[in-house]
């Protein structure tokens, strides 16, 4: 029997490269320089608070962004309710923990249920619904939770917000350590990213790709559309629940303006901009909507003075990234990559000649 | 006078029974039957004109014919400015493929010009208040239809291979431009417009007194006029040709020498006219006019858009006359959750019948 | 009530006799791929070691007279390395020499270069001479030589033996786990057969020998006959034709066969891997490729966002055992099974002349090429009836000639039935064994290539009456 090469990178190469060149090693490097930045304040580096912050509300966004990507850019399917299962896992967690003293591994379970069957509602909606029509009527949902989150005042406190300073853990209460909770957020980020690459290259993932670009070829290749419509829901929903439970945990704060649809468009914004079929690109994405705004405009008096001015800056971002690149920032990066190296060996054939002359 | 619990166990009991008969019917005698789908069809269809109709019927008696009709005059305003917008978001829908999300921007930049005009007009003239907010209007179309005009040319038309998402992302992104720039421009000063009129007009219905602001009626002749004049436009014109047949295929239909930049053009810019009329109609109850003046009525003309469906004209109408009653008349019941219930009552309906009440099904060949 | 018990039980077997078929298949690949990989990496470590006794023997024979052809290499290639930088040094001297024109800078730099170039040469020479004492010299490389011998032998050896105790032990597992296997299968089977003797009334239905049987099939489309009333059937192994004119309803059977449409009335009788008889229009979209039926599409439906070999993978889709949770954690099984498909993809690709492709994406390949891809792209499921929509339509006569060939050796190597719609009738009576010509959805005739030609009906049907 004859064996084929199989694939280009399981070729023999140095052990640096190798590691360089894992899939997973851009996810540890980011979450090592994220712990690196906790790492120098906790020395007593003058890093703002509000840095720090913006830092974390990112990778928070990062998880619901990359729930959204598996949705968008792998099973095809738009929605708009992400800031209402968001707010749903910020509520959960905030009721749970304040009014029945919950821990936090109960309430994760619960959350994760909770998220199965909300995602498989969605799902069985989506296969009625298509297209455009699907955003606008998950937006509609995403409505109704927000009325439910403003007028369920037994549980949200309605329009105050709901307030949640202490986690339960092993029965035991224990009160906020925002630096603790930081570090947390790093890991569970890394461990979604590379779960979420693992199902991106999967054969899940790829059937997904193959029901988005022809239904009917998946389904006569043996993809159920029914099965992973509902599996992509229930992904995203996880993630939205999970970001949601993190959201509290994190801030501690929860109100019924935050989840409207202005969220739910920035999440899709996040993944639009960065590309939807890469993680780096969705990493990329929410940092440039969310995470510019949170931990750097923040920070510069001048925007701080003309706050109108980052919505102006947001929204031309949007449009340009959209209309001129429509792969995504990721895209955008592979293009300058290409650039760049053509750059540099066009120097260098113009130092050769200065050098060396033409050639004969 | 009404009885809550009373008429939410009814409204429950019919919307459940609707579904029970439903049920009964598909699986005991459409599965037998040959031609299933088409059955299926018939009997939603049944089923649903049932079910407004004993909703109506329910909602009367135990509101009391007064408070039924009264509400309706209340909501007229209402009416006037979802059914408006969601014409010029079905409008851009059928011609670029796109959900607008600016829709509303675009009317509140309008409505901000149009109260500077006011303003404006105020200190250096003396006209009266109908005549001023006559010319607002005016201004705040033509703002808005400009704006559409170039929003059309300089952005939807150069991204033209991008992904209907994408250019829902793009007018969001639009949206975030127009709200970042109105304070910039119009910063600080407080901004207002009037009614065109203050007058309460009595009006004998059905031999009950009701009342009517003059200000609703003269917002009901503007929108009936400026809606037939369109779907007349729609429907004998060359661009009306021209609109139906780009919706239907772009390609073909500049292929057949329709000239579809025109006609994406003028869509925009008449949308953003309709919402420019709307925003300026609709400011004078908000107190001053705000970057949120048309957010309630963005998401509403969505789902009335879906409700009536996408395909045609005349179904997201019904939908924009349909949503703000059911609300107004609901509130009486749950002052808290009517929102709420009228969403559900979309998704609903919108599940079984997933093109909207009046949407046309296009088959897909394998 | 004892039917139904016995149904479900019938049920359960099939997924039994299934996930044991699959196990098994499974385990045959992935042991000789496992074996082949070793040796591959054996041999690489092989070639290495030997690599690494000629650089160290290089000195030794040199200074023993042993000047092969490597030895002359070596020093080709050391001398012009020198050559070359004295090539580019000068090069840059005389760009200088144009920018400052300073002749006698020039001159001395040059007369410096070269001199150091020659004395770089003689070096090289030197150190490429025979040594003078040539007996010590010669000794000292055959101690070396012999060293280096024992020790080659020695890693050999070494290998060899792990290789040989790693592939009798793989062998020797696979054998047992798939005897075992084997056992269990059997008596499943046998369980299977006597349920489906008993309670079996589809076996009358469709004969031994016939794959695919229509009965009296009709579709219609509100008031349109589509297909009306039509019956034929597919013998196993063979090449069936169906051609008609234009809206004939040749594709709306096609997609009736693979359940895209529900028909309006009648029966598809399909005999599976096991021989087993099923009714198919009790069957869903994608569970028809589990029985064995792949088709292709009349316009090319690919997974444009996928490279070739992964547009075909996903065609292996069903043949994953690995559960949603496995793929998530990246569990070895999946890994295993990845490089399975891998190389079972990579054959078929092989085998249709595709192999240059894999990395391609489909965008921008020739629409021949595409077509060609969507066939390997059924073979990918030991396929027992493909189902193939148009495969010559939009295709030159080259392609099409290729195409007959293909389709011929898919039907001999992978012992496949191939059911087609072609309006190329050189194609169809060139390859099908049977032709049935059809025509507003209904039989005109059924027979052999040479008497649909000869056919008065059908000729009516394509050219109109009189």
């Amino acid at each position: 029997m004859m064996l084929y090469s199989v694939n280009r990178s399981l070729e023999r190469k140095t052990k640096l490269h190798q590691i360089l060149h894992h899939p997973y090693f851009g996810f540890f490097a980011l979450g090592f320089l994220l712990l690196f930045v906790q790492f120098l304040r906790i020395t007593g580096v003058n890093i703002p608070i509000t840095v720090l912050r913006g830092l974390g509300l990112t990778m928070i966004y990062i998880i619901i962004a990359l729930g959204f990507s598996i949705l968008l850019g792998y099973a095809g399917l738009a929605s708009l309710g992400t800031a209402g299962f968001v707010g749903i896992g910020t509520y959960l967690i905030g009721y749970l923990t304040n009014a029945k003293g919950y821990s936090i591994s109960m309430i994760l379970v619960i959350g994760f249920l909770g998220a199965i069957a909300i995602g498989t509602i969605v799902g069985f909606i989506s296969l009625r619904i298509e297209g455009l029509y699907l955003g606008i009527i998950t937006l509609g949902l995403s409505e109704i939770l927000n009325e439910v989150f403003k007028n369920a005042t037994a549980i949200t406190n309605g329009t105050n917000g709901l307030l949640m300073n202490r986690i339960v853990l092993f029965g035991q209460y224990y009160q906020f350590n925002s630096n603790t909770i930081f570090i947390a957020i790093v890991f569970i980020l890394i461990l979604v990213m590379v779960l979420t690459l693992n199902i991106m290259k999967s054969p899940t993932g790829r059937a997904m790709l193959a029901m988005r670009n022809s239904e009917s070829a998946a389904q006569a290749m043996g993809v159920s559309v029914l099965k992973y419509r509902l599996l992509a829901f229930i992904i995203a929903t996880v993630y939205a629940f999970l970001g949601g439970i993190l959201y509290m945990t994190y801030i501690g704060f929860s109100i019924p303006t935050t989840w409207n649809l202005a969220f739910s468009l920035f999440v899709l914004a996040a993944v639009i901009v960065g590309g939807s079929q890469s993680i780096a690109g969705v990493v990329l994405g929410t940092f440039m909507i969310f995470g510019l705004d949170l931990a750097v405009f923040q920070q510069i008096t001048f925007f701080q003075e003309n706050p109108d001015i980052t919505f102006i800056l947001n929204g031309v971002l949007i449009v340009v990234v959209v209309m001129f690149y429509p792969g995504g920032l990721a895209r955008l990066l592979i293009n300058l990559k290409f650039k760049i190296t053509n750059l540099v060996k066009k120097l260098m054939k113009k130092w050769k000649a200065y050098k060396y002359g033409e050639d004969d | 006078m009404f009885n809550e619990t009373k008429f939410w166990n009814t409204f429950i009991i019919i919307i459940a029974s609707l579904i029970v008969v439903y049920a009964i019917v598909d699986i005991f005698v459409l599965r037998k039957l040959p031609k299933r789908s088409k059955n299926q069809t018939t009997l939603i269809n049944g089923l649903l004109i049932l079910g407004f109709a004993s909703i109506m019927v329910l909602l009367i008696d135990s509101l009391g014919m007064f408070l039924f009709l009264q509400t309706i005059m209340d909501k007229v305003l209402g009416i006037c400015v979802l059914a408006l917008a969601t014409t010029g978001i079905v409008l851009i829908f059928k011609t670029s493929m796109t959900t607008n999300f600016a829709q509303g921007s675009m009317a509140t930049l309008g409505a901000f010009f149009a109260a500077r005009y006011i303003l404006y007009l105020t200190a250096t003239t003396t006209l009266t208040t109908i005549q001023k907010v006559f010319l607002a209007i005016l201004v705040s179309a033509l703002v808005a239809f400009i704006l559409g005009i170039l929003i059309d040319v300089f952005i939807i038309r150069k991204a033209k291979h991008v992904t209907s998402v994408g250019k829902q992302m793009i007018t969001m992104g639009l949206v975030l431009v127009i709200s970042g720039l109105i304070p910039v421009t119009f910063g600080g000063l407080p901004l207002e417009i009037p009614r065109l009129s203050y007058d309460i007009v009595p009006v004998t219905l059905f031999g009950q007194s009701l009342s009517i602001p003059q200000h609703s009626i003269y917002a009901l002749y503007l929108t009936v006029i400026v809606l037939v004049v369109l779907f007349a436009a729609l429907r004998f014109t060359k661009w009306g040709l021209g609109v139906r047949a780009t919706a239907s295929n772009e390609i073909v239909a500049k292929m057949m020498g329709v000239n579809t930049r025109i006609i994406t053009a003028m869509s925009w810019a008449i949308a953003g006219a309709l919402g420019g009329l709307a925003s300026v109609l609709a400011a004078p109850f908000g107190g001053q006019v705000t970057t949120g003046l048309m957010v309630s009525y963005q998401v509403n003309g969505f789902m009335a858009s879906i409700l009536g469906g996408f395909s045609s004209f005349g179904g997201p109408l019904v939908g924009a006359i349909l949503i703000p009653l059911l609300q107004g008349l609901l509130f009486y019941f749950s002052n808290l959750w009517q929102n709420a219930i009228v969403y559900l009552i979309i998704l609903l309906i919108v599940l079984a019948k997933p093109l909207g009440l009046f949407g046309k099904k296009i088959a897909k060949k394998v | 009530m004892a039917k139904m018990i016995d149904s479900i039980f019938k049920l359960y077997l099939t997924i039994k006799i299934d996930r044991i078929e699959t196990k098994i298949a499974f385990l045959k690949e992935y042991q000789p791929i496992l074996i082949d990989t070793l040796k591959e990496k054996n041999d690489k470590k092989l070639q290495k070691v030997a690599l690494k006794h000629k650089h160290q023997l290089l000195p030794y024979a040199i200074q023993a007279g042993h000047i092969d052809d490597y030895a002359l290499e070596a020093k080709a290639l050391e001398i012009k390395k020198v050559e070359d930088q004295f090539y580019w040094h000068h090069r840059a001297l005389k760009q200088a020499l144009k920018r400052n024109n300073n002749q006698t800078a020039y001159d001395s730099k040059f007369a410096l270069l070269t001199s150091k170039k020659n004395d770089a040469i003689q070096a090289i020479e030197a150190s490429y001479a025979v040594s003078s004492d040539l007996t010590t010299a010669q000794k000292a490389y055959h101690l070396v030589v012999e060293k280096q011998k024992i020790e080659y032998a020695k890693v050999k050896a070494k290998l060899e033996e792990q290789y040989v105790t790693f592939s009798t032990n793989k062998k020797r597992l696979l054998d047992e786990k798939v005897s075992y296997l084997n056992k269990k299968l059997e008596i499943a089977l046998a369980k299977f057969n006597h349920y489906q003797s008993g309670i079996n009334s589809l076996d009358e239905m469709i004969d031994q020998d016939t794959i695919l049987k229509l009965d009296r099939l009709s579709m219609h489309f509100g008031g349109l006959k589509a297909v009306d009333e039509l019956s034929f059937s597919v013998k196993k192994g063979e090449i069936f034709g169906l051609i008609g004119p234009n809206g004939a309803g040749k594709t709306t059977v096609f997609n009736c066969i693979t359940r895209f449409y529900k028909a309006t009335s009648g029966q598809i009788f399909y005999r599976n891997r096991l021989n087993e008889p099923l009714n198919l229009n009790q069957f869903v979209v994608h569970n028809v490729i589990k029985e064995g039926i792949v088709r292709t599409f009349q316009n090319v439906e690919l997974i444009w966002e996928l490279p070739i070999l992964e547009n075909l993978l996903v065609a292996g889709h069903t043949l994953y055992r690995t559960g949603f949770f496995g793929q998530l954690f990246n569990i070895r099984r999946i890994r295993r099974e990845e490089m399975i498909m891998r190389q079972k993809a990579l054959k078929i690709l092989s085998d249709l002349d595709l192999l240059a492709y894999q990395y391609a994406y489909p965008i921008g390949l020739p629409y021949g090429i595409l077509k060609k891809i969507e066939l390997a792209r059924t073979l990918m499921v030991n396929p027992q009836l493909i189902i193939l929509d148009e495969p010559a339509a939009g295709l030159n006569d080259a392609e099409t000639d290729n195409l007959a060939l293909t389709i011929k050796k898919i039907r001999d190597e992978y012992q496949a039935t191939i059911f087609l719609v072609e309006h190329d009738m050189g194609l169809v009576m060139e390859i099908c064994d049977t032709v049935c010509a059809i025509s507003f959805g209904k039989k005109l005739a059924i027979g052999t290539p040479k008497e649909i030609q000869s056919s008065q009906i059908v000729r009516e049907a394509y050219l109109g009456g009189e």
